[in-house]
């Protein structure tokens, strides 16, 4: 019999047991919260009339800054409240995911805000993609409908980047209104979806 | 070396197929059985007949449902499942400390 068949075996079971392990804790509040924050600098942008380059980029990381505490904490709650370590294996893994394509966007949204001026909507497209990156990037280790929302949000960035470049809409669009759409009611919407449909799922 | 761990494997689980279909349904509240089928890259009739196995031992619940029109179905492990399986590790971590030990 061989002498290291029952390690070998529990080194599968351990990684067919974290293959399995998805992602799930408190998506749903996650992405109401990051669609209410979207929403509201929109509101903050299109209010106080917001329109040079390092206003509108302090305007949208700022807004990054809290949607991602709130995540943060809200899936820390959910995790002492299941009575789970926060920075489970999956937890893990969607944030080694989420990392690249989101630290890509913070640079440019730096470098704009330093020297940028005019290309608003650019960037928000560009910030529209990077962000479907890391949806797309996570949606390996969580529900499928992530990668779906991540597609979207891919295809919407490289299609609105033609459509302005060979100036299919004979009217302006005002970036505010662009980042609150994806980021706000998108993120509503998706949110008000795995409310009515995950059946409490929330356990990592 | 004590053989009495190695013979105290349960037979069910000790099979491959159904070892990691155990592992897999560990981790998870429930997984469905496309699923399972994707990860493991089994084919219908091979995970139908392991499943069919181990729901017999009743380590393993299968509910059928319907999402969007289509039936689902969806595999969870049960309690005497989970016991199974824990008593199984114990029993391989006791194996693999034995032959440490030698």
């Amino acid at each position: 019999m061989e002498t290291n068949w029952a390690a070998e075996h529990l080194q599968t079971i351990r990684t067919l047991m974290e293959r399995s392990a998805v992602y799930r804790r408190a998506l749903a509040p996650i992405m109401l919260f990051a669609g209410l924050t979207g929403l509201a600098a929109m509101g903050l942008g299109l209010c106080l009339d917001i329109n040079s380059g390092r206003g509108f980029c302090g305007l949208w990381l700022g807004s990054a800054v809290v949607a991602a505490t709130g995540a943060f904490l809200l899936a820390r709650r959910q995790a002492i409240k299941d009575h789970e370590p926060f920075w489970s294996p999956p937890t893990r893994r969607v944030a080694q995911a989420l990392l690249p394509p989101l630290l890509a966007g913070l640079c440019l949204g730096l470098l704009l805000m330093v020297f940028g001026h005019g290309i608003e909507l650019a960037v928000s497209l560009l910030w529209i993609l990077f962000y479907g990156c890391a949806l797309h990037a996570a949606g390996f280790f969580m529900p499928r409908g992530i990668k779906c929302f991540g597609w979207f949000f891919i295809l919407s960035a490289c299609g609105l980047f033609y459509a302005f470049m060979l100036h299919w809409f004979d009217f302006e669009v005002n970036p505010h209104e662009l980042m609150g759409f994806f980021f706000g009611v998108l993120h509503l919407t998706y949110g008000a979806y795995l409310y009515l449909t995950e059946k409490g799922k929330n356990a990592v | 070396m004590n053989p009495e761990p190695f013979l105290q494997l349960d037979r069910v689980i000790h099979e491959k197929g159904r070892l990691a279909i155990m592992s897999m349904l560990a981790a998870s509240p429930e997984l469905s059985f496309t699923e399972l089928r994707d990860a493991l890259t089994m084919t219908d009739g091979n995970l139908t007949t392991h499943i069919r196995a181990l729901q017999q031992e009743g380590y393993v619940a299968v509910a059928k449902s319907y999402r969007k029109n289509r039936p689902l179905t969806t595999c969870s492990l049960t309690p005497a499942g989970r016991k199974a399986f824990a008593e199984y590790i114990n029993l391989l971590e006791q194996i693999v400390r034995q032959n440490k030990a030698k």
